[in-house]
């Protein structure tokens, strides 16, 4: 890989203003004076000016009033009982708690497993565990089972912020 | 004085319908542009934008003010998106129909009878190339776009971390400029 192939995600990235002031007054300096940067910098603004140019044009045949009418029409109406429901089970059912659900399931698997396999209580070593490793959401899940000598860890993290019902965690009050 | 987006928050959850059309009316166009770009036709985006209002007017007394009204509307829109879009597998066709019909009706032909064919390529192969991404990297490159929103906030939107948000731009950048490299 070339040096200038292993910036091109840093390109992106100090078009969007995202990079440090030190980096960022490097990246300009090397664009300015490197032909394959400076393509690569043309193309990204002509995908984000095409791009943003359709959106634009788009929007700006939307009116107000009757979509308003219409948004008006929904809330007014009430909805059939069945609606209401499907949509409180698929909320139920979003990706971010199934993340939860699949750790939780093969824990209960074991827990069952090591309790018909040892009615008596004999005394195994099967662990099962899950823990916040960060701030972010990040989990761990480890579990072992004694008898296979079989480990599984299990990372993954709780996307909270998808589902739109997640209480919000980050301090009260207005932040705009 | 135009009142704030949480004051218009506040005064909806106290019951007054008019701050809640003054919400839709600041946002309704910026949550159209951003269903769009992920969704595959014009009339399927408008009813998801629809909705996405519909659904941010039941929950908004639950909505705290830990975010912005804008990240917090856009999560719902993208979500809500996102579903539909799964939900439905239509012909792309109708996105980059609807935008050649609205440059021709305004009359926004280049004076260069080449360079206007030539846009007109690119707008066809762009709205193509957007609509074979993925739905997560059609968001990630559609937030940018509009509002040239920072990669904490598309983050916020999409319940992933920045540099989550930063690989799939990267992605999403290479396929496009690899799939109009002929019309960059």
């Amino acid at each position: 890989m070339t040096h200038c192939e292993s910036l091109q995600e840093s390109i992106g990235r100090w078009l969007d203003g995202e990079l440090p002031p030190a980096e960022s007054e490097a990246m300009r300096g090397h664009v300015a004076s490197c032909a394959e940067c400076s393509a690569t910098r043309q193309r990204l603004e002509k995908i984000q000016l095409t791009l943003g140019t359709m959106l634009t044009a788009e929007a700006a045949r939307l009116e107000f009033a009757p979509f308003w009418r219409e948004v008006q029409h929904r809330i007014a109406a009430k909805r059939p009982w069945h609606v209401e429901l499907i949509e409180a089970v698929q909320s139920l059912f979003s990706v971010s708690r199934l993340a939860w659900a699949v750790p939780a399931a093969i824990m209960l698997v074991l827990g069952f497993l090591s309790l018909t396999k040892w009615p008596g209580g004999v005394e195994t070593n099967n662990y099962a565990s899950v823990e916040s490793i960060d701030a972010h959401g990040r989990n761990v899940a480890l579990l072992r089972e004694d008898e296979t000598k079989t480990t599984i860890i299990w990372l993954y993290q709780d996307p909270e912020g998808e589902d739109e019902n997640a209480e919000e965690t980050t301090k009260p009050g207005p932040a705009f | 004085m135009e009142l704030s987006d949480w004051q218009l928050v506040e005064k909806c959850q106290a019951g007054d319908g008019t701050a809640f059309e003054e919400l839709v009316s600041r946002y309704h166009q910026k949550v159209f542009m951003v269903i769009l770009g992920l969704m595959r036709n014009r009339e399927d985006a408008l009813e998801v934008a629809q909705e996405t209002f519909f659904r941010a007017f039941r929950k908004i007394k639950s909505f705290q003010g830990g975010s912005s009204f804008y990240t917090w509307i856009y999560r719902i829109a993208v979500n809500n998106a996102i579903d539909a879009q799964r939900k439905q597998k239509r012909n792309p066709l109708d996105f980059h129909e609807t935008m050649d019909e609205l440059f021709a009706a305004r009359n926004e032909v280049a004076k260069d009878p080449f360079a206007d064919v030539h846009d007109r390529q690119l707008r066809e192969n762009m709205a193509r190339a957007i609509n074979e991404l993925t739905p997560e990297h059609k968001a990630v490159i559609v937030l940018r776009t509009i509002e040239g929103m920072s990669y904490r906030d598309i983050g916020e939107i999409l319940g992933c971390s920045e540099g989550t948000v930063m690989s799939r731009l990267h992605y999403a950048r290479k396929k496009l400029q690899d799939k109009l490299k002929a019309f960059l």
